[in-house]
C-alpha cells in the first residue's frame, strides 16, 4: 500500500543531508544570479506551511494569549526543536531562540541567508492559514537576528505581531 | 540482518537530527521547485537536484568519516546494505518487505547489476494532491530521466562510493532511479551498476553542463581521493563472530577467558592486533559506553519487542520514563561508590592489554559514576527511540499528576511551573520531602547488603577463578564423575 502524507506525520526523517542541500541550493541560486534569495527561501517556507496545515494543525485559532504555546508546539511537533519564546509587548515583537535548529548547524562563510528563513516563514504562514478569515492575530517574519550558519551559538528569529488581523 | 548492521541502523538514526518526515519531504519538494524556477526546464531540474543531493551527501560523509569505516568494503556488500544506506541518507526505516533485490547477471564482469525495488516511496507519498505540488512530472519525458527521488538517489550513490573510497576499493557504484511513483510507475526502482576504476572514470567524465539544455550554471564536483590510514575491512569479518549467541558464549566465561577469546577472535578473524582493533574506539570511550547502554535496552526489547509494545501506550511510556529517571538517580544512591568503582576497575582490567595504552588511560580518567552515567545516557537514547518522550516528562511525578491543560498545547511559559508549584498544597511538598528523607535513610541497610553480597561474591569468584583446585575445579571434577557414571550405566 502506498504511503500518504498523513503517514509521514507519524514518522521522523534525518535532516543532516537535507540541511546541506538547502545551502547547495543557495549556492546554485547565487551562481545563477538570483537576486532575492531570502525571499525565495521564505516562499519555500510558506509553501511548506500551506501543505503541512492540511495534515496537521496545532489549534483552530491563534490569539495573543496562546501565541507562545502555539509557537512552542509548532517547533516541537514539526521540527522536534525545543525553543524559548520572548515577547516585547511595547514593540510587538516576538523572538524565538532555537539552540538546535534543524536547518542551521555549521558556519558557512559563503552563505548570506540563513536556512532558518524557511522556518520563520513557515511559522508565520501556519498562523496566517489558521487565522484566515478570522479577525485575529498576524505574525510577520522580521529578521534572523542570529544563526549558527553565521557562526552564532543558536538561531534567533524575530517576528512582528499584529492583533486584530486583516 | 546482522546484529552489527541492525546496530548501525539504530545508531545512525538515533544520533541524527530528526524532524517529521512530512517536513523533510515538503522541503525536498520546495528545493526541486526552486531549482526549476531557475532552469525553467523540468528535466534539467531533475539533473541538478541529483547533483545537489550528491554534494550534500559527500559533505555529510566527510564530516563523519569514522562512521563509514564500519561499513563493508566490497561493492556487492554495499548494495546488500542498501537498507542501511537508505537509513543513513533518509533516516527513516523501511517497512518489513518494502525492499526487494533482483540480481541481473552481467557476463564478462566481476559483479552483476542489481535492481532494487522499494514498494512505497516516502518522497512520492501523496505527491500531486496538494496545490503546492506544482512541479510537473508530465514534462519529464526523456527515457533516461529520473523521477522525484533523483536527489535521494544522488545521495545514496555518493554515500555508497564514499564508503568504497575510504575502504580503498577501486570499484564504484552508479545508482539510477528507474521508476518513480510520481511519474506514474507502480513503485520506486533503482538500478545499481558496479564499475571498475577505468569504466567509472569514463562514466563520470560527462560534465553536468553538457547534460543540461537550459544553460544554467552549475559548479561541478571534483572527485578527490580520500587520504586514509590503512584500515582493514573489519565489519564483514566481525559479523561472522558478533552474533548474539557468540556474545552470550563470551559472557559466560570469566574475565581472563573473555580477554583471551576476544584477542583470539580479533587476531584470527580480522587479522589484526587487538590494540589496532580497539584503536577505532580511541577518544570515543564515552560513546562506546553509551552504545553499550543503548544496545542493552534494544537487546532486552529483542525478546518479543515487549518494551516497544508497552511503550506504545502513552501512559505506560510516561510511567516507564519516570521509573527510568528514578532508577538513574537511585543507582548512585543505593549502590555504594566502592562497588561502582570495582566494576569500573573491572572494565579497565578488561581493556588493559587488549586496547592501546592511551585508550586504557582515557577510561581510567573516568570515574565509576561516569561509566554509570554514560550507560544510562545510552539507555535513555534507546528508550526515546522505543517511544518514551523524555522531553515531555516533568521534573517530578507530582507535576504529572496535576491536570493537563485542556487545549493540548505545550506550555512554554517558564514561570508557569513556578506558579503551579506555589499552588501545590504545602502538605504534598512536606510529604515529598519526608519520603525523600526516608529513602535516604533506607539506602543505608541496602548499601550494607549490596556491599556484603558484592564483597562476598568477589571473594568467592576470586577463589573460584584463581585456583584450579578451588570451587570451579571441584564442580568440574564432580560433573566429570557424574558423566563417567552415566557412561557406565549406558554400557
Amino acid at each position: 500500500m502506498n504511503l500518504t502524507r498523513d503517514d509521514l506525520i507519524q514518522s521522523d526523517a534525518t535532516m543532516n543531508q537535507m540541511r546541506n542541500m538547502v545551502y547547495h541550493l543557495e549556492r546554485f541560486m547565487k551562481l545563477n544570479e538570483v537576486s532575492e534569495i531570502r525571499e525565495n527561501l521564505r516562499r519555500m517556507g510558506r509553501n511548506i506551511a500551506r501543505t503541512y496545515i492540511k495534515y496537521w494543525k496545532p489549534i483552530d485559532i491563534v490569539k495573543k494569549d496562546n501565541l507562545n504555546d502555539v509557537i512552542t508546539t509548532i517547533y516541537k511537533k514539526i521540527l522536534n526543536s525545543s525553543v524559548s519564546v520572548d515577547f516585547n509587548e511595547i514593540n510587538k515583537i516576538v523572538t524565538v531562540k532555537d539552540n538546535d535548529c534543524p536547518l542551521c548547524k555549521y558556519h558557512f562563510n559563503d552563505i548570506d541567508v540563513a536556512g532558518c528563513e524557511i522556518i520563520a516563514a513557515m511559522l508565520s504562514e501556519i498562523i496566517t492559514c489558521l487565522n484566515k478569515g478570522k479577525s485575529s492575530l498576524i505574525l510577520e517574519p522580521l529578521d534572523i537576528l542570529e544563526s549558527r550558519t553565521f557562526g552564532h551559538k543558536s538561531c534567533i528569529q524575530s517576528f512582528k505581531y499584529r492583533e486584530g488581523g486583516v | 540482518m546482522g546484529a552489527v548492521q541492525w546496530l548501525l541502523k539504530k545508531i545512525t538514526k538515533v544520533f541524527g537530527r530528526n524532524t517529521t518526515s512530512l517536513y523533510y519531504v515538503l522541503l525536498y519538494r520546495e528545493i526541486l521547485k526552486e531549482i526549476n524556477d531557475i532552469t525553467k526546464d523540468e528535466e534539467d531540474s531533475i539533473i541538478i537536484l541529483r547533483e545537489i543531493g550528491k554534494k550534500a551527501a559527500t559533505e555529510s560523509c566527510e564530516r563523519h568519516t569514522a562512521v563509514f569505516k564500519w561499513m563493508p568494503g566490497s561493492p556487492k556488500k554495499v548494495i546488500e546494505y542498501f537498507e542501511l544506506l537508505w537509513v543513513v541518507v533518509f533516516g527513516k526505516e523501511l517497512e518489513e518487505g518494502d525492499l526487494t533485490y533482483e540480481e541481473l547477471p552481467k557476463e564478462g564482469s566481476k559483479y552483476n547489476d542489481y535492481i532494487v525495488k522499494i514498494k512505497s516511496c516516502p518522497l512520492c507519498a501523496g505527491y500531486g494532491v496538494d496545490d503546492e505540488d506544482t512541479f510537473k512530472f508530465q514534462k519529464v519525458n526523456s527515457k533516461n530521466s529520473e523521477g522525484l527521488a533523483c536527489g535521494l538517489t544522488g545521495m545514496l550513490e555518493n554515500v555508497a562510493n564514499f564508503i568504497l573510497k575510504i575502504k580503498r576499493n577501486d570499484y564504484r557504484i552508479s545508482i539510477v532511479e528507474q521508476k518513480c511513483l510520481a511519474k506514474g510507475d507502480e513503485h520506486l526502482q533503482f538500478i545499481c551498476k558496479i564499475y571498475d576504476s577505468l569504466e567509472w572514470k569514463e562514466f563520470s567524465s560527462v560534465r553536468i553542463q553538457d547534460k543540461i539544455k537550459s544553460g544554467v550554471k552549475f559548479e561541478e564536483s571534483i572527485e578527490e581521493d580520500v587520504i586514509q590510514e590503512t584500515k582493514l575491512d573489519i565489519i564483514d569479518k566481525l559479523q561472522e563472530v558478533l552474533s548474539l549467541d557468540k556474545i552470550e558464549e563470551l559472557l559466560d566465561e570469566p574475565l581472563e577467558g573473555i580477554k583471551r577469546k576476544v584477542a583470539e577472535i580479533i587476531e584470527d578473524k580480522l587479522n589484526m592486533e587487538p590494540s589496532h582493533f580497539f584503536d577505532y574506539f580511541k577518544n570515543y570511550e564515552d560513546d562506546l559506553l553509551r552504545i553499550i547502554g543503548y544496545l542493552a535496552v534494544h537487546l532486552l526489547n529483542e525478546y518479543g519487542g515487549l518494551i516497544e509494545k508497552t511503550l506504545k501506550n502513552n501512559t505506560f511510556a510516561k510511567i516507564a520514563g519516570y521509573l527510568f529517571k528514578q532508577l538513574r538517580e537511585f543507582v548512585l544512591l543505593f549502590i555504594p561508590i566502592d562497588v561502582i568503582n570495582d566494576y569500573h576497575q573491572l572494565l579497565i582490567s578488561f581493556l588493559d592489554g587488549l586496547a592501546p595504552a592511551e585508550m586504557v588511560e582515557n577510561v581510567r580518567q573516568f570515574s565509576g559514576k561516569d561509566d554509570i552515567n554514560f550507560l544510562f545516557e545510552g539507555a535513555q537514547m534507546a528508550l526515546e527511540n522505543l517511544g518514551i518522550d523524555f522531553s515531555e516528562l516533568k521534573d517530578n511525578v507530582w507535576e504529572e499528576i496535576r491536570k493537563e491543560r485542556e487545549n493540548g498545547l505545550l506550555s512554554s511559559d517558564q514561570s508557569m511551573m513556578e506558579k503551579t508549584e506555589e499552588n501545590i498544597p504545602k502538605i504534598i511538598k512536606i510529604m515529598q520531602e519526608i519520603l525523600m528523607l526516608l529513602s535516604d535513610i533506607l539506602t543505608l541497610p541496602i548499601r550494607v547488603l549490596i556491599s556484603e553480597s558484592h564483597y562476598g561474591l568477589k571473594t568467592a569468584i576470586n577463589s573460584v577463578v584463581s585456583e584450579e583446585e578451588g570451587l570451579f575445579g571441584s564442580i568440574k571434577d564432580r560433573i566429570d564423575t557424574i558423566f563417567d557414571y552415566v557412561q557406565e550405566l549406558k554400557q
